[in-house]
């Protein structure tokens, strides 16, 4: 076979392989019959296993390091198919936006956590931020983009009070640090009458040149409008992340978690990379918190608790600490899988953690581990791709 | 690659054979959607809410004159505003779903009236008792049959007055229904010529009431009115005791249960408090709502509101069975009960769909038991209330 050829068939083979995935999530939404759930589970375990055999998810991981733009390019052509197919189902829309805000919020995660080690507890309290800042300004007269903008500014402003705590411990003392941030931000925000107090605050809907995000979008559902948002914030943050994760920035954050020591020896600035990282994160953060704030159109303390930090983290670890393309497929578990578990009513939760300790048994570094970094390209190497 | 094309399009295949066979034709099923906190802190009302729902749903289908078949979806609200607007897209997306008995969480409630009235779906509160839930909107599809915390106030300051009580030191949590008792019951009771001396907003979850108590003592009001739930009230009272403060102790609907009795001992004897609707037992069809629930063997007890959420699961299915499984027609219907009996006395919804006929129960605690008042010793005059 010519070498052109059989980059071409590579191609399709990821390009089929994402197709069947979107399928396969978009019927694992809209479905509601326990028998059926199963039956898509069960597909999707079989296609799974299917595409290990021939080596697909390898080559995946080739394409995503090594071609951004065609890897951006087949994983993002079925989602736009699959969502102008299904844009008149409220709930799965409504899920898929979740799902992508909640990713987004993960990778400020993987910025501060993945790269650079720093615990943040506080992802909820940060979140939090960004969805007040958004509800306090929507009521002014300010664009809808620039409010949800300075949500992200908000959190990394009020972020960096806890820069100074966060350089002087290390491990579990900064993680505690963020711990009382968070429980601190939930009690400020339930004993302030001003915004609104434990009962939350309403939020107008969003408004883009004109485009009332809350009115269905060309004869479709209401959150047609605000799954695009959400996934375009996921992408540009995404992409951002990748880009940093790639670059000599990244290379940095990673020694500042490997070793500080020996990181300060070769010169770098440990205090500084710690606060960009930290400071970046929570940004990204606040803007996922001041969309879902607005999608949500209500906001109150009780979203922003410290259990819903722990869920931000489960999804960091159950993705894959320090792998961006992880969080996606773990945000997906962890907010779609609990919603899924409805018909067990009570006991769905207990159901819920025993999956994600199975994954975590058999997973241990998570969904998709990530890999190490590669200094030089492998794309076309027969070697690896006989894989 | 041919194998594997054949695969993956007998999946597809099947797949949509598995959808297609789903379409089922149960044209006369018609679903009833139960939202109430079935996980997390308050639970237990949740629970009972959802046994009492799913009671009339079993009743309604055992009864053979009723022209549809009804089935209870169940979903959990975790009694957290995202994931209430969550499930309430979900019910109200689903075109089965003609009627929703929703919300035991005021703050969840507050968020969720939005998503009913976007998506016109007609839904009964069952438990939550802020006032804007009913009066902060004027969308057709929100009711409550349960009274609000404004009824209950008044009539409990009312009382008290006739009691020759004058002056009240006030203890509430900083939720939002510690909060609002604080603001109604002030309100009325200073427009019945009684005084507040001094108030204390207190967390939740405070465990030492030593500072505010003490504070108290030095006011020397003749009642302590206490607006929270049962674990707070058990400490206040205790810790009342220790403090020698002989205030009255009056309590709100929260503290309503067998576990504050059992938490407080002797100390409970002539703690007063108010409750919105009867008392189950005393109404004739609340006795068949106690024995039919005992017949089916639940679980755990229906609590303080699951006769609320038993009225309203009938109240939607007697809608259906007169108009016939259509959204706005079963909200048209609603909006004009008048004097309809039920299992909480009557119930008639005003302009706003709340339910005008308040009656408000009062209790007091007599040998370790909640009495009704006008059964009590102490209405007789055998007993006295602390001065």
């Amino acid at each position: 076979m010519k070498k052109q050829d059989k980059y071409l068939v590579t191609y399709c083979e990821i390009l089929l392989t994402s197709t069947i995935t979107t399928i396969l999530v978009v019927a694992f939404l809209i479905v509601e019959k326990e028998m059926l759930l199963g039956a898509i589970i069960g597909l999707g375990i079989l296609g799974f296993f299917i595409a290990k055999g021939r080596g697909i998810p390898h080559k995946i991981d080739q394409v995503y390091r090594e071609h951004p733009c065609v890897f951006y390019l087949t994983i993002v052509s079925p989602v736009i198919i699959a969502i102008v197919f299904c844009r008149h189902e409220h709930f799965a829309l409504f899920m898929i936006a979740s799902v992508a805000i909640y990713a987004t919020a993960c990778l400020g995660l993987t910025l501060q956590l993945g790269y650079t080690g720093l615990t943040n507890f506080a992802g909820a309290a940060f979140l939090g931020v960004g969805g007040y800042t958004v509800a306090v300004l929507t009521n002014q007269s300010i664009p809808n983009v620039l409010v949800i903008l300075l949500g992200g500014l908000m959190a990394a402003i009020i972020g960096s009070l806890l820069i100074l705590p966060v350089l002087r411990t290390r491990g579990h003392y900064a993680a505690l640090v963020t711990i009382a941030f968070a429980l601190l931000f939930k009690t400020f925000l339930e004993i302030n009458d001003t915004l609104g107090g434990p009962q939350g605050l309403k939020i107008a809907s969003f408004k883009f040149f004109g485009l009332d995000f809350n009115e269905p979008l060309l004869g479709s559902s209401f959150y047609l409008s605000y799954v695009i948002a959400a996934l375009l914030l996921m992408l540009v943050v995404f992409i951002i992340t990748r880009l940093i994760e790639k670059s000599w920035l990244g290379l940095h954050l990673d020694a500042v978690r490997l070793d500080e020591t020996v990181a300060s020896c070769f010169g770098i600035n440990i205090a500084a990379w710690k606060i960009l990282a930290f400071t970046l994160g929570n940004f990204f953060i606040g803007l996922a918190g001041g969309l879902y704030a607005q999608m949500l159109g209500h906001i109150a303390p009780t979203n922003f608790t410290f259990a819903d930090s722990l869920i931000l983290i489960s999804i960091v670890i159950l993705g894959g600490i320090g792998n961006p393309l992880g969080v996606i497929p773990a945000s997906f578990l962890i907010i779609v899988l609990p919603e899924k578990l409805q018909f067990i009513q009570e006991y769905r939760f207990l159901l819920f953690s025993i999956l994600v300790i199975l994954v975590l048994v058999y997973r241990p570094e998570g969904l998709l581990k990530r890999g190490l970094r590669s200094f030089y390209r492998t794309w076309g190497r027969e070697r690896k791709l006989e894989n | 690659m041919g194998a594997l094309m054949n695969r993956i399009l007998l999946i597809m295949l099947s797949l949509g054979v598995f959808l297609f066979g789903c379409s089922s034709n149960e044209t006369d099923l018609v679903k009833i959607a139960f939202i109430g906190p079935l996980t997390g802190g308050v639970s237990a009302n949740g629970i009972g809410g959802r046994n009492s729902a799913d009671l009339a749903i079993k009743l309604a289908n055992a009864d053979t004159s009723k022209k549809y078949q009804y089935e209870l979806v169940v979903l959990d609200d975790e009694c957290k505003p995202n994931i209430g607007i969550q499930v309430a897209t979900k019910a109200a997306a689903d075109s089965k779903i003609f009627g929703a008995v929703a919300h035991y969480c005021s703050a969840v409630a507050v968020g969720t009236v939005d998503v009913f009235h976007k998506f016109a779906l007609p839904m009964i509160v069952w438990g939550a008792v802020l006032p804007e839930i009913t009066y902060g909107n004027d969308y057709p599809e929100i009711h409550r049959v349960n009274g609000t915390m404004i009824n209950q106030n008044d009539v409990a300051a009312r009382f008290m007055i006739d009691q020759g009580y004058r002056n009240w030191a006030i203890i509430h949590d900083t939720t939002d229904y510690g909060k609002g008792h604080d603001k109604y019951f002030t309100e009325s009771i200073e427009k019945y010529g009684g005084k507040v001396l001094g108030r204390f907003g207190v967390t939740a979850d405070q465990q030492d009431f030593n500072a505010e108590l003490t504070k108290i003592k030095a006011l020397k009001p003749e009642v302590l009115y206490f607006g929270g739930i049962t674990p707070i009230g058990v400490r206040v009272r205790t810790q009342m005791d220790r403090l020698n403060i002989p205030a009255l102790f009056q309590g709100t609907s929260g503290i309503i249960s067998d576990a504050y009795i059992e938490g407080t001992g002797n100390l409970s004897e002539g703690t007063l408090a108010f409750r919105e609707g009867d008392s189950a037992e005393r109404l004739p069809g609340g006795k068949m709502f106690l024995t039919k629930y005992k017949e089916m063997e639940y679980s755990s007890p229906p609590e303080a509101y699951g006769p609320f959420a038993f009225a309203a699961a009938n109240l939607i299915i007697r809608a259906v069975e007169a108009v016939g499984p259509d959204r706005k027609k079963i909200t048209k219907f609603l909006n004009q009960i008048k004097d309809h009996n039920s299992v909480i006395g009557k119930i008639s919804f005003d302009d706003n769909g709340q339910n005008m006929v308040p009656l408000i129960t009062k209790f007091v605690v007599q040998d370790g038991k909640w009495v009704i008042w006008e059964a009590s010793d102490y209405q007789s005059g055998q007993r006295q209330l602390s001065r």
